[in-house]
């Protein structure tokens, strides 16, 4: 059933003018919708609902939770998060456009949050069309056991196929570092080590003379980043295959000689020479500890 | 700050005998995938292999990868380019009775359509060896179909996980 609002203030708000008539009309407040299913997930829960089809035309869609009086909004399925694992739930949706809500569904099933994961996405940068020189993760949370870094990239350096990835913690540029690795170019598996450097050199991604389209990978993890006794270790894997006359594949681990805590993370490719092209993108993941 | 719980699990399948398994309708809504297997197969000496697509597997000659891997007494690195599948394993294929292989694929960035997909591959198994391997498959076109498949039986498990970024 559809539910007219009469309010002066909610007339001047949502009124348009029928031109051919020459009247003044609000929307209808759109009507109920149906509630759907609740199914579990990790601190959240997905919903469903079907809209109806009489009342006004709905443009948002809330669903509320209950115990917490939690919202998600968003088309079917609705995601709530934030709920607390262990926690029984039920759900109920309303319906609204700029005249006014509907009333609340019914209650949905009762579930039950699961635990959330132990793998926590932090941060991501998507290079953009003018490019980059330096990503910079900074602010990390301490919250976390071990940090992944995830980055699939591409530089401008020109004539070269490839092009290194180098990392460094809390702006430090003094030589601090050291790096191992094993790789395979197709042809040749090798050994390459570097001591008192000024960054770790990940393994390499694609440069100019690779096509555009085609980026190097990169999976690095950072353990016991907060631990203040211990220096930072690094491992990675990751390289580039271009499909024309290049390829590499790496596995490394690195050494920053410091037992200060990762904060801040930055990342370059020749020391900063070249820039990262547009479509690179890097995220940052926390891995939790028991 | 934290954008929650990610690193979630899409779907996991038992194989039991089959030649090959796909996972099709996958979703966009994360930045990557991951999927894990844990297989034997039904004689020996047989290579399993991947394809991906969208809506059905590309079976052109669009594939390529570079490979080191090592045996416990030599460590070698090889090539190919323009194949019609990458390799799921290498040196490190599926063995027979209990030789199980344990391997993790993962496919960076599967759902942009602004670059070629990329794949990362690490494969074990202690009668043989290592493997690893970077791939590229060359379109833009977003992946939500993958295929795994041999000549040979396949048996064991397959999870597929989806990463999402903030």
């Amino acid at each position: 059933m559809a539910i007219r609002k009469t309010s002066t203030s909610n007339i001047l708000n949502t009124v348009h003018r029928d031109a051919s008539a020459g009247s003044t009309k609000i929307a209808d407040i759109p009507d109920t919708p149906t509630i759907g299913t609740a199914t579990a997930g990790a601190e959240s829960a997905t919903i469903t609902y079907t809209v109806a089809n009489t009342g006004g035309i709905g443009t948002t869609f809330t669903a509320l939770s209950n115990p917490g009086s939690i919202t998600g909004t968003g088309s079917s399925p609705i995601t709530v998060s934030g709920l607390t694992a262990a926690t029984a739930y039920t759900f109920t949706v309303k319906s609204g456009n700029t005249t006014g809500d509907s009333p609340y569904s019914s209650a949905s099933n009762s579930i039950t949050a699961l635990a959330g994961g132990a793998f926590e996405s932090i941060a991501t940068v998507t290079v953009g069309s003018g490019g980059t020189s330096t990503i910079t993760f900074s602010s990390i949370p301490a919250t976390y056991k071990h940090l992944q870094i995830r980055a699939l990239a591409r530089t401008d350096r020109a004539g070269n196929y490839s092009s290194n990835m180098n990392l460094q913690f809390n702006t430090d540029t003094a030589n601090n570092y050291a790096d191992h690795d094993i790789n395979g170019n197709g042809s040749t598996a090798q050994a390459e080590s570097g001591t008192t450097k000024n960054n770790i050199a990940m393994n390499r991604i694609t440069g100019a003379s690779s096509g555009s389209d085609i980026f190097g990978v990169v999976v690095a993890d950072i353990l016991d980043y907060t631990n203040t006794n211990k220096y930072k270790t690094v491992r990675w894997f990751g390289g580039f295959d271009n499909n024309s006359t290049q390829g590499e594949i790496y596995f490394g681990s690195g050494l920053w000689q410091s037992t200060s805590a990762v904060s801040t993370i930055t990342l370059q490719s020749v020391s900063g020479a070249v820039n990262f092209t547009q479509y690179s993108s890097f995220a940052l993941y926390g891995i939790k500890g028991a | 700050m934290a954008a929650g719980s990610t690193y979630t699990p899409i779907a996991t399948t038992t194989l039991s005998g089959v030649t090959s398994y796909t996972f099709s309708s996958i979703s966009g809504s994360y930045t990557d995938l991951i999927l894990i297997g844990n297989l034997i197969q039904s004689s020996s000496a047989a290579n399993s292999y991947i394809q991906v697509g969208n809506g059905s597997v590309d079976t052109g000659s669009n594939y390529s990868q570079t490979i080191l891997y090592g045996n416990g007494s030599s460590t070698v690195s090889t090539r190919q380019s323009g194949q019609t599948a990458w390799y799921a394993d290498y040196a490190a294929a599926p063995g027979t009775g209990s030789d199980y292989n344990t391997a993790i694929w993962q496919i960076q960035n599967y759902s942009n359509s602004n670059v070629y997909k990329s794949i990362l591959m690490r494969v074990g198994k202690a009668t043989n060896g290592t493997d690893a391997m970077v791939g590229l498959w060359r379109s833009v076109s977003a992946i939500n179909t993958i295929k795994l498949f041999s000549s040979n039986n396949l048996t064991g498990t397959l999870t597929l996980y989806g990463i999402a970024a903030a």
